[in-house]
């Protein structure tokens, strides 16, 4: 009557399935990014700069425009801005920081600065631009 | 005459199946270990950063190309007129919470004066997004 139907033997070919592997692991190759972003809430300064107080008990973090970083006048290391902010505040914890931003200053100088205000404790910390810093 | 005895030749499946192996441990590693990120239309290079405040699901990205430009979506702009357009922009999210991410060598400036046109359009808070390191 009927034949019966021939059963195949063997593994099927291997070669559609390692075909799709590959696809999907040059799609996710291409798209993944393995670069941790973080996040660093910072509070929009006033548009003025004459809001800032300016009296003695400011410390001010200059971003000069050579790209280097100066506590009140002394140059400190962008490594060790935390530390020295920490060492010029000291125990005067109602201190406010200011950071002022010479014209040619980078952006990273700029979070480093309000990182290191942030892990210093002081009271506040307010921003501003200015043209030129004198010295 | 010396007669060898032949090798006899291997299927072709058993040597592919350590290569597919490894093809699946990569695929597999890749879509554990990675992120999937939209495709932004300008490429920044984040400032290293070590704080981390953990922010997440921000509507709104503003990118500060390094030469200081701003962009928004589709737009680009100048740093001192983006907050108009952020106003904008939020108004029709409904939303006051926008993330900036800006190149490590765009001017400070550029982003101080984009922060005080937020604060102008109704922000309180930004968000900067950086990358870890130091």
């Amino acid at each position: 009557m009927f034949e019966e139907p021939v059963r195949r033997r063997g593994m099927a070919s291997l070669t559609p399935l390692i075909d799709v592997v590959f696809l999907l692991l040059i799609f996710f190759m291409l798209t993944t990014s393995f670069l941790q972003t973080q996040s660093l809430a910072v509070v929009t300064p006033a548009p003025s700069v004459d809001e800032l107080p300016t009296d003695a008990r400011v410390i001010e973090i200059w971003l000069l425009g050579n790209d280097t970083i100066a506590i009140d006048g002394t140059p400190v290391e962008r490594a060790a801005l935390a530390e020295s902010l920490k060492q010029a505040i000291g125990e005067r914890t109602d201190l406010t920081v200011t950071i002022l931003a010479e014209k040619g200053s980078k952006t990273q100088a700029l979070i480093a600065a309000i990182e290191a205000a942030r892990q210093s404790g002081a009271k506040s910390v307010g921003t501003a631009r200015v043209e030129r810093i004198a010295p | 005459m010396i007669e060898f005895d032949q090798e006899p030749p291997r299927r072709q499946f058993e040597t592919l199946i350590p290569l597919i192996n490894v093809v699946f441990l990569l695929l597999i590693f890749f879509l554990l270990a990675g992120t999937m990120q939209p495709a932004e239309n300008v490429a920044v290079s984040l400032p290293k950063g070590a704080l981390n405040d953990k922010e997440r699901d921000l509507p709104s990205t503003l990118i500060v190309e390094a030469d200081g430009f701003v962009w928004l979506g589709d737009r680009v702009m100048d740093a001192k007129l983006a907050g108009h357009f952020v106003k904008q922009h939020l108004g029709e999210e409904g939303s006051r919470r926008v993330a900036v991410k800006a190149d490590r060598d765009a001017p400070a400036e550029a982003v101080l004066e984009l922060m005080e046109g937020l604060r102008e359009a109704g922000v309180e808070q930004v968000t900067l997004l950086t990358e870890r390191g130091s």
